[in-house]
């Protein structure tokens, strides 16, 4: 039984939309996304010279018209996508509440998984906490949507997130390669997040980052005077004299901080987007996931 | 340096107070954030107590050192120099009796007074006062230590209630008078606020206590045998006691009661059907902390014959009285009163009579003539109507007075102070006085020819004023300081006081006034033994709980006088003062001027 957001009309959205991969891989089986291998779909791919065996169907006979040489026209092979999602599960992410950051994460992932699983392919989500973090089976089919919320929902955020280390053990794991999405909120320190990306790269992911932020996080409405800020996960103390400047400060030390991951993320050719989560869900989805091209 | 009211130096331990509202103002708010990467450049780390990191301003130190000169200044301190002439006052009344663990008040006293003249050394000088009877000086000339330290250890407490004395304004007049650098006053009263030259120390704490507040051995009427008697408990503690109670004679148990005294309260014990003996003593068992309020001494009632001279033209009249079962009247003429031997009458009448001085012994005057040296008579009034009369008094009891219509009398004009028992609106009717310990009554009116049941109220009244005359015969206990009336006293008859002191008796002394100590008095008069009983009258002096304070305050200092204090307090109250204008200067000023920091530069 499927709960708010994700009513008939929502699914049916997400059905018509089709995940986009800008590398090839080597599928298990036939599905809708290109393969580095030769095959049998329409998508006509090269010609190569004409050897005894080979189908006369394909002969390209407008070229042996022209020139009197057989040639045969060869086709790229379609098969399924193997998609991989991790959610940070770190204690950042239940700030303020969980039910204002983690839960719209788990949104993202799961309309994500839904589009995946909608398309016949296979995902498997990872939670991103310290050492022991989890991951779920692969799942493929639309009837399989129940086991993804179960286990997103079931993750409870905590702990503190070196997103490289984290990353590394889960990828351990990792058999196929495929497309994956980091789903976080990205406040830490740019070598973290680097080192995570370069591990994902290093597996020859086809890698999409979406940052999740809440409102608070992007303009605290602290009143002015002294604060001691805890940190979440690391329960540091800090003292802070909050002000108009310090706000403003803050505010772009964020955009600052947000520029770093973006434009290491188009360097390193990752779709990055960044969702608020005080924006309406099927808002992000359908409007800025495609505009960024994660969708086709 | 001394201080006169120490207990404002307990404002010390609130000074710490002061650090809450700056604790509570630069308390950060706490606040949880996802991260702190973006807030670390411009953030402090900070201490992880409950109050962050303490940040004082000076003005702080200056509201301390504020306080702190304030709190100096209401305890009053003064630089002492010693003190080379001085006046300790012992308190030597029955509650400096209590035991303080094994000891007694007046024993921690003498301690800490020889203890303060051995502070005086060699030149030093000491006066000794005591509080009771009277605040009076026990020694004549100025002592030196070592005399005074003699005299000290001499003093003993008597069983006497605290003398009324006013001490802020004695004391005061006694350093006034007498130039004395210092007076101290050992008592177990509290000390209030302190004089600069008179000074209470205090000994011994408040206790429970139980105490015999009460005992009396009586007939119910002067026509009755029968004895009994009743003592009342009082309880002055927290909680209820349950007691044994033993009415003793010559030392012997003669029954015992047991009893459960209410805390705060007061329970009564009656005693019936014991045999009789010339003196009685009721006795709680077992100890608590003033052994002196745990026993009392009776005497018994004086048997029930009452011998009576009357003195009258009428001896028909007089002779009435014998229809009184126990009473014996013998009737002389005014003219042969002067003949007549009075020692051995309980009661002299004088009817229609009176003599030149008032009588030894215990008299009755009825309507007497009206040239005396007493009481002058007014003029004859046919119907006499009674306006007022004392109640409760044992002369008026069980009297309906709208049915005590006397159909003579001559309404009385007192020459001395004493009580007017009945009075009406052309004047008194019946008058007593108390003099040397006897009783003496003056009527307007004559209750002897109406005796009988023709007029019921005043046969009652007649009986009454014989018991009331009984009682003043000496039999009924009284209190310490109360004196002995002895009526005539020959050569060698001696007085035994409860210490076993003999005392003989000079024959023109007929009183004996010292009568300090609880117990029973033997008056030895020829062959003839009589006694008296005295006992601590005063319940507040049992009361160990709530003893009334005794604040002293400065006195005016005689011209040319010095004290041995100087006295600086009043400087701390202006520095005190200059600092609060100070503080009130500065303090909004380094304010602003925090505020003003804070903009231009995060913290």
């Amino acid at each position: 039984m499927l709960t708010e957001p994700f009513t008939p009309e929502f699914l049916a959205q997400l059905e018509a939309l089709r995940l986009r991969t800008r590398k090839e891989f080597l599928g298990s089986q036939t599905g809708s996304y290109s393969s580095p291998r030769r095959g049998t779909s329409l998508e006509f791919a090269d010609y190569r010279r004409y050897a005894p065996g080979d189908d006369l169907r394909y002969l390209d006979w407008g070229i042996y018209a022209r020139t009197d040489r057989l040639y045969i026209k060869v086709f790229r092979e379609e098969v399924d996508l193997f998609a991989y999602i991790f959610i940070d599960a770190s204690g950042s992410m239940a700030f303020p509440s969980p039910e204002q950051k983690f839960l719209p994460a788990t949104y993202v992932a799961l309309a994500l998984s839904y589009v995946i699983l909608a398309n016949q392919d296979h995902v498997k989500l990872h939670l991103l906490q310290d050492s022991s973090g989890r991951a779920s089976p692969f799942y493929r089919g639309r009837r399989r949507m129940t086991n993804c919320i179960e286990f997103a929902t079931s993750a409870s955020p905590a702990g503190l997130l070196q997103l490289g280390p984290s990353l590394g053990e889960h990828l351990k794991r990792l058999r196929r390669p495929g497309k994956a999405i980091v789903i976080s909120d990205f406040l830490m320190p740019a070598a973290s997040y680097q080192q995570g990306f370069n591990l994902l790269r290093a597996f020859n992911l086809d890698i999409s980052a979406i940052q999740i932020l809440s409102r608070v996080e992007v303009d605290p409405p602290f009143s002015r005077g002294r604060l001691a800020l805890v940190d979440s996960e690391t329960q540091r103390e800090i003292n802070y004299e909050w002000s108009d400047d310090s706000r403003r400060e803050y505010q772009s030390r964020l955009a600052y901080h947000n520029l770093e991951i973006r434009s290491f993320c188009h360097q390193s050719g990752i779709h990055y987007s960044l969702y608020v989560t005080d924006r309406e869900l099927s808002d992000f989805i359908f409007a800025t996931l495609p505009a960024t091209g994660l969708f086709k | 340096m001394e201080f006169l009211n120490p207990t404002a130096l307990l404002g010390f331990l609130a000074l710490p107070l002061l650090l809450i509202p700056y604790l509570t103002k630069k308390r950060p708010r706490r606040l949880t954030f996802s991260s702190l990467i973006l807030f670390t450049q411009s953030g402090t780390p900070t201490s992880r107590g409950p109050w962050g990191r303490i940040h004082l301003p000076p003005v702080f130190f200056l509201q301390l050192l504020l306080l702190t000169l304030l709190i100096l200044a209401l305890s009053e301190p003064v630089f002492s120099v010693r003190p080379t002439r001085i006046a300790i006052v012992l308190d030597n009344s029955a509650s400096m009796q209590a035991l303080e663990e094994g000891k007694t008040r007046l024993t921690l006293a003498q301690q800490k007074a020889e203890s303060l003249t051995q502070e005086l050394g060699s030149p030093g000088r000491v006066d000794i006062y005591t509080t009771t009877p009277r605040l009076q000086r026990v020694n004549a000339e100025p002592l030196a230590t070592v005399q005074a330290n003699r005299v000290i250890a001499g003093i003993k407490a008597y069983d006497l209630a605290d003398a009324p004395i006013d001490y802020d304004q004695s004391l005061g007049a006694l350093a006034h008078e007498q130039n004395y650098q210092r007076i101290y006053l050992m008592t177990d009263h509290p000390a209030g606020s302190q004089g600069t030259i008179t000074r209470v120390i205090s000994v011994g704490k408040t206790q429970p206590n139980l105490a015999i507040t009460a005992f009396d051995v009586r007939r119910s009427s002067i026509a009755a045998t029968r004895l009994e008697a009743s003592a009342t408990i009082s309880n002055f503690s927290s909680r209820d006691e349950k007691l044994r109670v033993a009415l003793k004679a010559n030392g012997t148990t003669l029954t015992s009661r047991d009893v459960i005294t209410r805390a705060g309260n007061a329970a009564t014990v009656v005693f019936e059907g014991f045999a009789a003996h010339p003196t009685y003593e009721v006795e709680i068992e077992g100890a608590d902390a003033l052994p002196l309020d745990n026993r009392r001494y009776a005497v018994a009632p004086a048997s029930r014959n009452l011998r009576i001279l009357a003195i009258t033209p009428r001896p028909q009249a007089a002779a009435s009285l014998k229809s009184i079962p126990g009473v014996t009247v013998d009737v002389v003429s005014p003219a042969d009163y002067e003949k007549a031997v009075r020692r051995d009458y309980a009661l002299e009448v004088f009817h229609f009579a009176a003599p030149a001085t008032l009588p030894d012994n215990p008299s009755l005057f009825i309507l007497p003539p009206e040239r005396n040296s007493i009481v002058e008579s007014g003029a004859p009034v046919g119907t006499v109507q009674v306006s007022s009369w004392r109640e409760p008094h044992e002369l008026t009891r069980y009297i309906n007075f709208s049915l005590f219509r006397p159909t003579y009398a001559r309404p009385l004009k007192p020459k001395t102070a004493g009580d007017i028992i009945i009075d009406s609106p052309n004047g008194p009717l019946a008058f007593a006085l108390e003099h040397r310990g006897a009783h003496y009554l003056f009527l307007g009116f004559d209750p002897l020819p109406y005796l009988g049941r023709e007029n019921l109220p005043m046969s009652i009244f007649t009986l009454n004023l014989l018991d009331w005359f009984l009682d003043s015969a000496g039999t009924k206990a009284q209190g310490t300081a109360e004196p002995i009336a002895f009526g005539t006293v020959e050569a060698g008859d001696t007085l035994v006081t409860p210490a076993g002191k003999k005392i003989a008796l000079n024959g023109r002394a007929t009183v004996f006034q010292d009568t300090y100590e609880q117990g029973l008095y033997e008056w030895r008069h020829g062959r003839e033994t009589r006694w008296f009983a005295r006992n601590l009258a005063d319940e507040q002096e049992s009361d160990l709980r709530t003893p009334s304070r005794i604040d002293l305050h400065d006195i005016v200092k005689a011209p040319g006088t010095s004290s041995a204090m100087f006295t600086f307090w009043p400087y701390l109250l202006i520095a005190s003062l200059l600092l609060l204008f100070l503080e009130w200067f500065i303090s909004p000023r380094m304010r602003r001027l925090m505020v003003r920091r804070r903009t231009v530069q995060p913290a």
